[in-house]
């Protein structure tokens, strides 16, 4: 039986192997010859697919899709590479398209066949999915018999069938409990689903009605794809539209590595960086998850002398009994849309990917499971996986200003602490799902100002936190406040963008599961560490109360919680009496037992981080902070040595005791300052005594070192470590 | 004695002035905006059309005697926003929101920007806010989705937030938002009653606005841009138009000035909700296609205007615009009606860049706009744009620029696009220069399209092309498209102008409600769940009778209307449906809205979109209340012969297309006259517009005046 697809998809890696061209392309004829064609069809493929978007997100009914941008249409070349995609969650680009490959890998072309209408589907991560609340679908696109291109779509619904309600399964303890897998199924024909398809849907998901309305939205977007791609091939002609479409990825994978060229320096760069996630002691599922946990995310970057890129994520820590494990597809897919954050592509498809040789994390770790540990859970894969995305800032942030680029500096990006409700609504409906709150966090401060307060996410470019009325129309929620959090970004002569608090009292439910959810956030660990000398904040700590006074308060007008309070003491306690009050509970967790109503809930949503020394921090903008009340008084005297008065209702700077407070800083700081060889010596001493090391600590070192041999090899070559020293011998 | 209209049309960089006689006859006149005090400009053009009128300005002193109405459209309210020299103003507002305004909502900090600037975080930025944080005062209060006072207004934090604001701020103006308040206003208004008190208190009148008047519809962030809009701005923009109206009055005008709201009507520059003309740039041109079509027939349009800077876009459909409830505005989004227009930066002034890196070519979307202007203007501009190369490929003329009143240098146009243009890409000058051309045309044609498109037929559509550039783009952009008809007017460059002369004095109010209908309720329940439509309709009709009443109209003048905005049960999107009923009296009433909302849903979106619960949600509801106003003639002519008089005939021009130079016959527009033919490859100049005609391409001037294009082999 011949595999004409498969037979061209191995072709082409041949060919990109031998020349190092995509699709081998050395020329981009069609370019050269008629750069006005080539433009034209750039912009009609691209709004083609923004068309899909327009038309799936109206169709589709999670607000999470449509109202979240947690949502992404995509036209590919007939082997799947992504030639252009809509506007949202960008992420998903190099997914898709090694689903499509996937398809084709696996001989689908013989069995069961590719022909006009099909409609594929997958969410598997054994497959490449990266959790399964993310539907990724792909159809087939036939133009004179011929399968010339492929469509395809991913939307986040609000509940997909796993063990506890919801689409952030942090809690899952192995992949049975990641709920209902499409594992790469042809889920319909004909432009229309199978209806066994919609029942399973409706038998093993807890909203089904916006799950299939989500399905539908996703056909329809890719409807829209092929019916417009077809206006478009008769107008230009089926060759010009194959030979373009193969020219855009090549010249994406060009500018990526022009970019690289122009921008940065030749050299390796490594970037270290650590999550946690506590649940000892906390409601779990299984008995094997009552323990703390921590994540190695180690990065090597090497920017060859030709511009190429190489990108090592060896030293990767084992899985864990929880939803935090991810496929490789799913992470490299997702490094792209973090380099896209950095660069800007106007082209943005599969070209990219190629311009990085990518050594992946070593097999059993947790970003590369399933071949040592096939029930390994991913719920919410993304978690710490989007911390290498900020450490992709961070390290290019630095690539950028060694070439004198300070403006496309961008320091790391926040954390990700989601929240996410069950139970019955205020209209007696059952729901579930994730509020969009952490879609919306601070950006990264910039190489020559702060970043912006609640206006980026790092995994969708799309951040919006939307309206609290809207909310309130899904969830038996009221908002009692979502003001800037102060002191959320960080502490450098740019501090990151703020984020926010959201204040949530619990109304018109019999009973609310409020699952404080991990999707990037750090339980005790420092994340939010800053660039060039910039401190930290602390880590991402909400606060409850459940069976409170709060009606009590009400009724009497006394005052209630609005806010986190001063960063440094939380209000809860202070305000509010309840049978339980947490202030400073420790994330991620899900509530003890259902909320009900008058109970309290106070989810911060974290900033970004900070860049360059707190004390370099131009005094006027400290007194802006201060007169916004995004900053204390203890912090600005402090960590930035300005001191200002508040003479008429607004803090003014005293510009010669600000002068005198940073002096002293200075001298403190030299005065406990001791030579770094003589601090290494004793942090080694400290690392080979395994000093006050927590045993999460040395069970995720000893992972990384057992799992990456080479990684192993350098630590303990730094650490002055025995050759056969191991953590938590 | 000759009555006339007055319109105008205040663009970024120039106001227009089109003075219409009863007869339809019309002249325009230009000058430059002048923002600090908008009557100069306006009548500094006023007095130029007036020339045009063969009337010198000494002798016409007294011209405003004539003038039936003058109506203003433009951006005095805008001006304000951009300077931030509105009012001092303070909000109060549910505790815990006090950053409503000065934090705003991510999605605002990327409004209007390609998805290559919306994906670089580097990108983003906050506009400053119109309150500053220390100018918020919150207020312990909450009520619910349903509109029950969960928490009760604390009505002392009330009163020291407003003597702050009033006693110590010293603010002019407050604007107050409560979560929910769209549902029920009790809190808003009894802070509102409070307010006042305390300004009696202290002897300080301040401007006061509550959301629930202003903007009685959900999402709280932008209901508060509204409000604050309204409270920092209306007053000071009011005071420009007031300048205008004094202006006039000198000439003997003896009425109020009208000016335009931003969903297509007219209104005395004394209405109370000022805000909603904050948008009105762009409605002229709509609503002046909206009147053309209702002349001629046509009741499907596509309205395309080609400016310097933006290429707007907006659809009549079976003789109906769309309202976009929630457009964004100075990187605010806002509860605002406005008709459904959308831009993208393309014009005459756009420029064209190559990438060094990829060597791609890049149009926009920046613009040189009016100043600098193209290159070939030697007014500091060295960056090619899409007119110097309508100028290099001989569309423009050298000597015909904005009538001839300008002299342009054509090799500079030529140095410049060769050197940044064409060498980069390896192409002739003018083979470059055609290509970009194509490119802005694909833009302009995809936009239409994508944005405005979504399940109609193109076949059933007239395109219509106007503003300075449009009928030189027209044909580009509508390309092969199988359009029903293509034309546009011989005063293209001041239709907008004209098309704020074409509107209804008309108000327009929407409610936020929510009524769920599930087929498992029977049909006692689902009336009882319409209740609170026919209840909000009631109410918003009775308030806009009353408005009307007070504006002078008689009841019987005011014609109403009924929408409302529906969708399938669990969609986030919903479509304006008119209503074919006013009340639901019967479920066969309620059966009428159903299948007048499925028909335009299966229209808009594909069959395999459409969900089978049967579960319908009514999300808000709108009146809008008009009275009609007289509107210049649109003046029937008779037809002369096809062939056009040899005096409309200039000379032959070589005009470079599809790879060649190519005599092009030039006309005269202003000699052309209705029922003359021109056949393509032809360039009609006129002194604020040329019609460029491909040569596949003819002409025909209808009995209107109107320039009708279709292909020869048609």
């Amino acid at each position: 039986m011949a595999h004409p697809l498969l037979d061209e998809m191995k072709a082409q890696e041949e060919a990109f192997k031998q020349t190092g061209h995509l699709f081998g392309l050395e020329r981009l004829a069609r370019k050269e010859s008629d750069p006005g064609t080539y433009e034209a069809v750039w912009h009609i493929l691209s709004n083609l697919c923004n068309a899909a978007w327009a038309t799936g997100c109206k169709v589709s009914s999670s607000p999470i899709a449509a109202e979240g941008g947690d949502a992404l249409w995509g036209l590919h070349t007939s082997t799947g590479e992504a030639i252009c995609i809509s506007r949202g969650i960008s992420a998903h680009a190099g997914l898709l398209s090694d689903m499509i490959k996937n398809f084709i890998g696996l001989g689908y072309e013989e069995y069961p066949g590719f022909k006009q209408g099909d409609i594929f589907e997958n969410n598997d991560p054994h497959y490449g999915g990266i959790h399964s609340p993310d539907f990724d679908m792909c159809m087939p696109l036939f133009y004179g018999g011929k399968l010339i291109a492929w469509a395809s779509c991913v939307s986040h619904v609000s509940d997909a069938g796993s063990v506890t309600p919801g689409s952030i399964g942090f809690l899952n303890p192995d992949c049975y409990s990641d709920g209902l897998p499409i594992s790469m199924e042809r889920v319909g024909e004909h432009d229309r689903f199978y209806p066994w398809y919609e029942m399973r849907i409706r038998s093993r998901t807890r909203t089904p009605d916006f799950v299939m309305g989500d399905a539908r939205g996703r056909l329809a977007g890719c409807i829209t794809i092929r019916e417009r791609l077809e206006e478009v091939i008769e107008k230009y002609g089926l060759d010009l539209f194959l030979d373009v479409g193969r020219e855009y990825v090549e010249d994406s994978r060009r500018y990526a590595v022009g970019r690289v060229k122009t921008q940065t320096v030749p050299g390796r760069i490594r970037k270290s960086q650590f999550k946690d996630l506590a649940m000892k002691g906390k409601r779990v599922l299984l008995a094997k998850q009552d323990i703390d946990c921590a994540f190695n995310l180690p990065m090597e970057l090497t920017i060859n002398a030709d511009a190429s890129v190489d990108l090592s994520l060896q030293g990767a820590s084992g899985t864990v009994p929880f939803g935090e494990n991810i496929s490789p597809t799913a992470l490299k897919s997702g490094l792209m849309m973090g380099y896209s954050h950095i660069v800007g592509f106007d082209m943005f498809n599969s070209g990219p990917i190629a311009a990085w040789n990518i050594e992946m994390p070593p097999a059993g770790s947790w970003a590369n499971p399933f071949e040592v540990d096939y029930q390994a859970a991913s719920g919410v894969a993304w978690a710490p996986a989007v911390t290498w995305v900020s450490n992709l800032y961070e390290v290019f942030g630095r690539l950028f200003q060694m070439r004198g680029f300070v403006e496309e500096m961008a320091a790391g990006s926040g954390t990700i602490m989601t929240a996410e409700f069950s139970g019955i609504n205020q209209t007696g409906m059952y729901l579930t799902g994730l509020t969009l709150e952490q879609a919306s966090q601070g950006s990264p401060a910039r190489g020559y100002s702060d970043g912006e307060n609640s206006a980026w996410c790092i995994y969708t470019p799309e951040a919006d936190f939307g309206n609290a009325e809207i909310s309130e129309l899904y969830y038996p929620i009221l908002f009692l406040g979502r003001n800037v959090a102060p002191n959320s970004g960080g502490y450098g002569q740019f501090r990151g963008g703020l984020g926010h608090t959201a204040v949530w009292m619990v109304h018109n439910t019999p009973g609310l599961e409020y699952q404080c959810g991990d999707a990037g956030m750090r339980s005790k660990m420092v994340a939010n560490h800053g660039m060039y000398g910039a401190y930290p904040v602390v880590p991402d700590r909400p606060a409850y109360g459940h069976k409170t006074n709060v009606k009590e308060l009400i009724d009497s007008q006394s005052p209630l919680i609005h806010g986190r309070g001063d960063p440094e003491s939380p209000a809860v306690a202070s305000l509010i009496e309840a049978d339980i009050v947490e202030d400073n509970a420790v994330a991620p967790f899900v509530t003890p037992e259902p909320l009900v109503d008058y109970d309290v809930i106070v989810h911060p949503i974290a900033g970004a981080q900070a860049m360059g020394d707190p004390i370099l921090r131009d005094p006027a903008s400290v007194a802006r902070d201060l007169n916004e009340g995004w900053t204390t008084t203890r912090v600005a005297t402090e960590l930035h040595g300005v001191v200002a008065d508040k003479p008429n209702g607004a803090f003014v700077v005293d510009e010669e005791a600000t002068q005198a407070q940073r002096e002293s800083i200075r001298k403190a700081r030299l005065a406990r300052a001791i030579p770094f060889k003589e601090w290494w010596q004793s942090e080694c001493e400290k690392v080979a005594a395994q000093e006050n090391m927590d045993p999460a600590i040395q069970t995720m070192w000893a992972s990384s070192m057992a799992l990456s041999p080479k990684y192993a090899e350098e630590l303990r070559a730094f650490w002055g470590l025995p050759e056969d020293f191991t953590f938590g011998a | 004695m000759s009555r006339y209209l007055v319109a105008c049309d205040a663009g970024g960089t120039m106001t227009d002035v089109i003075i219409v006689d009863e007869e339809g006859r019309s002249v325009i006149g230009k000058a430059p905006t002048s923002p600090q005090d908008e009557s100069i400009g306006y009548m500094e053009s006023f007095w130029e059309a007036l020339e045009y009128m063969g009337i010198p300005q000494a002798e016409g002193h007294d011209f405003g005697e004539k003038i039936e109405t003058a109506i203003y459209t433009g951006t005095s309210m805008l001006n304000t926003v951009i300077n931030m020299n509105g009012y001092k103003t303070g909000i109060l507002v549910t505790r815990g929101f006090e950053d409503i305004i000065s934090q705003g909502r991510g999605s605002q900090t990327f409004i209007g920007a390609q998805w290559s600037e919306i994906t670089h975080m580097q990108y983003r930025r906050h506009r400053t806010p119109l309150v500053p944080r220390q100018l918020a005062r919150g207020v312990t209060e909450r009520i619910d989705m349903f509109g029950t006072p969960v928490i009760p207004l604390y009505e002392e934090e009330v009163r020291r937030g407003a003597k702050e604001l009033i006693g110590d701020e010293k603010v002019e103006a407050i604007a107050i938002i409560f979560l929910q308040s769209f549902v029920n206003p009790a809190h808003e208004n009894r802070a509102a009653e409070i307010c006042r008190e305390v300004m009696k208190e202290l002897g300080r009148d301040v401007v006061l606005e509550v959301s629930n008047k202003v903007a009685p519809t959900t999402r709280e962030i932008s209901r508060a841009n509204a409000t604050v809009i309204q409270a920092y701005a209306s007053d000071p923009a009011r005071k420009q138009l007031f300048r205008i109206e004094e202006e006039l009055q000198k000439t003997g005008y003896g009425h109020s000035l009208k000016t335009v709201l931003g969903y297509g009507g007219i209104t005395n520059i004394r209405y109370p909700r000022l805000f909603e003309a904050a948008m009105s740039g762009p409605v002229g041109g709509l609503m002046g296609a909206k009147y053309l079509s209702s002349v001629i027939g046509e009741e499907n349009i596509v309205c395309s205007d080609v400016g310097g800077t933006s290429f707007d876009a907006g659809t009549i459909t079976a003789g109906v615009l769309p309202i976009d409830r929630e457009p964004g505005f100075q990187d605010m989004y806002v509860n605002v009606p406005m008709l459904g227009i959308t831009s993208i930066g393309a014009g005459t002034g756009t420029y064209i860049r190559v990438d060094p890196q990829t060597n791609r070519i890049k149009l926009g979307p920046d613009s040189a706009g009016g100043t600098p202007g193209p290159t070939f203007m030697e007014a500091g501009n060295t960056t090619p744009t899409i007119n110097d190369v309508n100028l290099l490929l001989g569309i423009l003329s050298e000597t015909n620029y904005l009538g001839g009143k300008v002299k342009i240098n054509k090799d500079v146009s030529y140095a410049l696009f060769k050197e940044k243009v064409s060498d980069p890409l390896g192409l002739d000058v003018y083979e470059a220069a055609e290509t970009c051309l194509e490119l802005l045309n694909v833009m302009m044609r995809e936009h239409l399209v994508n944005s405005l498109m979504v399940g109609h037929d193109l076949r059933e559509y007239v395109l219509l092309g106007y503003g300075g550039g449009g009928p030189l783009h027209l044909l580009g952009y509508a390309g092969d498209f199988p359009w029903k008809a293509v034309c546009t007017v011989p005063h293209a460059g001041g239709f907008s102008a004209w098309g704020g002369a074409c509107m209804d004095y008309s108000h327009r109010r929407h409610k936020s409600v929510g009524a769920v209908l599930t087929p498992d309720l029977d049909d006692a329940t689902k009336l009882q769940y319409l209740q609170p439509v026919t209840t909000a309709w009631d109410e918003l009709e009775a308030e806009l009778r009353s408005e009307l009443k007070e504006e002078g109209f008689e009841e019987s003048q005011v014609s109403i209307s009924r929408v409302v905005y529906m969708k399938y049960y669990g969609q986030l999107d919903d479509l304006e449906v008119d209503s074919p009923v006013e009340n639901f009296k019967t479920i066969s009433d309620m059966d009428s809205l159903v299948q007048s909302f499925e028909e335009l849903y299966a229209k808009m979106f594909t069959l395999a979109a459409r969900p089978d619960v049967g579960a319908y949600h009514i999300t808000e509801v709108c009146v809008v209340a008009k009275v009609a106003t007289v509107k210049p003639k649109l003046r029937k002519f008779e037809l002369s012969d096809p062939k056009p008089d040899q005096a409309a005939y200039k000379c032959s021009r070589p005009v470079f297309m599809r790879g060649k130079w190519q005599d092009a016959d030039i006309w005269e527009m202003e000699k052309l006259v209705p029922g003359n033919e021109i056949k393509g490859l032809a360039v009609i100049e006129a002194s604020n517009t040329t019609l460029f005609v491909p040569p596949e391409w003819h002409v025909k001037i209808d009995d209107h005046d109107i320039y009708w294009l279709t292909r020869k082999d048609s």
